[in-house]
């Protein structure tokens, strides 16, 4: 079976001068993948392509296995919740839920089944009957993904679940956007900016910047392109001149740079795994006090940028 | 079978959700305006000293079929999908397993039947509200059934006309303004064959056949003129549903 989820070959989409995705390529398998990037990078149009209602200027999308342009009946196994607020005020969650029921082919009691079981997994049982008009930022975000799970979709595309959520709720999203992939199989893209809080939620991203997929896979192994590459590592403690001099006497390092009252150094060097496996002898050596030391491309909002930035 | 019942239930569903939407959206203020005029103009005519026929048939004639139902018609029909597309909540529609050609179909049911609801509603009150004080009796029906009639066909195919500019243009009022007060109000009653490329003029050929009271120059036959107002509705609803299911929603 084709673990294969999304494939795209060169695919484009730009409106009028504006460019929504370039030469785009890019596999996602099953499990849950987080596609990130700035605002603008063309996650957006990445979705619209995957569920045809952008048709691509040039390029392929195949979306299990299949083209999304004009192809309603593929949308019977594809569930998207899409970034912007799609929902009617005057209705309540139960009448947005029998919509979509009823636009997916459900009546009647297998209906009425459906909608308990999904408002009860996305914790809005109690407040279907309420008008939609008068939901919470959370709420909103939950009836929308229960109307994209309603059909119990094999794949589900998810554009920034969690924007405009509070602390709390952005939480429970993301523990329910694992529980939907890990107690409920289904296979989910989530696109979000914020590198972290997809971290929370899978280990598999791709980048995106500019419209151009630039990295995806593991996030070990993202870092381990980032450790090829030159690192920066800020030194705080005391007899942090001596230790920049002998630094600098090092090949792998790039450059030392002081701040905040000479008391701590932002080091540049080449080769990170070699800084590591010295820096403690010359700590020894010194005798420095060391307060803090920390990579700055330990994160990765640090991989994506100096991915973006290459 | 079981994907024509499948295919049904999507219709359904989509019919029922857009009927609700049109009738409890706020623009059905409108509606009842409209209706509150049409019982007020026609209930203080009934009053007057007038022709019962002539005047009855004059006022349901130019207040209901000829201004109060295109313009009721453009109003909601340039607005039941453009609304959708600008609030986004088409997505719904757009990206559930129903043919596009379909979801078409349903947004023009749930707008004639809404539309035809609401023009019965305000002839029947505005023609009860001028007969009842002049007598209503077979001549009065006659008229009734007449106008009637005509509002219902005019709503069918004004919706196929309004809801096909609301998926072209993006501002489709524009178009339905001119194409009501101007093309439809002005150049659609003047003589001449010009009159043939409007709309009102195939209705009032339709009801001058019936009715003494509508007088028309030139008027075609009721079969010529169904035919025409008939192929026009289709060959509408099936451009409009057409360029719907190749629009994209960006």
């Amino acid at each position: 079976m084709n673990n294969i989820k999304i494939k795209t070959v060169d695919l484009s989409k730009w409106y009028g001068k504006i460019i929504g995705l370039n030469s785009f390529n890019l596999e996602i398998s099953s499990g849950i993948t987080g596609l990130v990037g700035p605002n603008g990078s063309g996650k957006s149009t990445f979705f619209k392509l995957a569920i045809g209602s952008l048709k691509p200027k040039t390029g392929q999308i195949l979306v299990l296995d299949q083209n999304p342009w004009m192809n309603q009946k593929l949308l019977s196994n594809i569930g998207f919740c899409p970034d912007y607020d799609n929902l009617s005020d005057e209705a309540t969650g139960k009448e947005f839920l029998d919509l979509v029921g009823g636009l997916h082919g459900l009546k009647g009691t297998s209906l009425k089944t459906r909608i308990n079981e999904v408002s009860e997994i996305v914790g809005m049982k109690d407040e279907l009957y309420r008008k939609i008009g008068g939901y919470s930022k959370g709420m909103r975000q939950r009836i929308k993904i229960a109307g994209s799970i309603l059909h119990n979709p094999k794949l589900l595309l998810l554009d920034e679940p969690l924007s405009g959520a509070d602390p709390n709720v952005r939480k429970s999203l993301i523990n329910l956007i694992k529980s939907l992939n890990e107690n409920l199989g289904h296979d989910i893209i989530v696109s979000s900016h914020v590198l972290y809080e997809i971290e929370r939620m899978t280990s598999k991203i791709a980048l995106i910047y500019k419209g151009r997929a630039i990295a995806s896979g593991e996030i070990s192994d993202i870092r381990n392109l980032i450790d090829e590459h030159p690192h920066n590592i800020i030194i705080v403690g005391s007899k942090i001149e001596e230790l920049a001099k002998k630094l600098l006497e090092k090949k792998y390092t790039i450059s030392v740079g002081f701040q905040d009252d000479r008391k701590k150094i932002k080091v540049q060097v080449s080769k990170p795994d070699e800084f590591f496996d010295n820096i403690t002898e010359l700590i020894t050596e010194l005798n420095c006090e060391i307060e803090q030391m920390y990579s700055l491309d330990d994160n990765l909002e640090a991989v994506f940028n100096y991915l973006v930035e290459r | 079978m079981s994907e024509i019942t499948n295919n049904i239930t999507k219709i359904l569903a989509l019919i029922k959700y857009s009927t609700r939407k049109i009738l409890f959206k706020k623009r059905i203020i409108i509606a009842f305006l409209i209706l509150l005029t049409v019982i007020a103009v026609m209930g203080y005519a009934g009053a007057q000293d007038t022709d019962r026929l002539t005047t009855g048939s004059d006022l349901l004639g130019m207040l209901v079929v000829w201004f109060f139902m295109p313009a009721i018609s453009m109003i909601y029909g340039c607005s039941v999908i453009r609304d959708e597309i600008e609030d986004k909540s088409i997505t719904q529609v757009i990206t559930s397993p129903i043919n596009k050609i379909y979801a078409y179909l349903s947004y023009y049911i749930s707008l004639t039947i809404c539309l035809c609801l609401m023009n019965i509603v305000i002839i029947t009150l505005g023609f009860i509200s001028f007969f009842a004080q002049k007598g209503i009796d077979g001549q009065a029906i006659s008229i009734y059934t007449t106008f009637l009639g005509l509002v219902i066909l005019g709503v069918f195919v004004y919706s196929s006309l309004f809801l096909l500019t609301s998926v072209v243009f993006k501002r489709p009022i524009y178009f339905g303004l001119f194409f009501v007060f101007i093309w439809e109000g002005s150049i659609g009653t003047i003589p001449g064959s010009i009159q043939k490329f409007s709309i009102n003029f195939y209705l009032r050929s339709i009801g001058s056949e019936q009715l003494e009271y509508i007088i028309i120059n030139q008027a075609t036959d009721i079969p010529t003129s169904l035919i025409i107002i008939l192929s026009s509705i289709v060959i509408m609803i099936i451009l409009g549903s057409i360029i719907f299911n190749r629009k994209e929603f960006p």
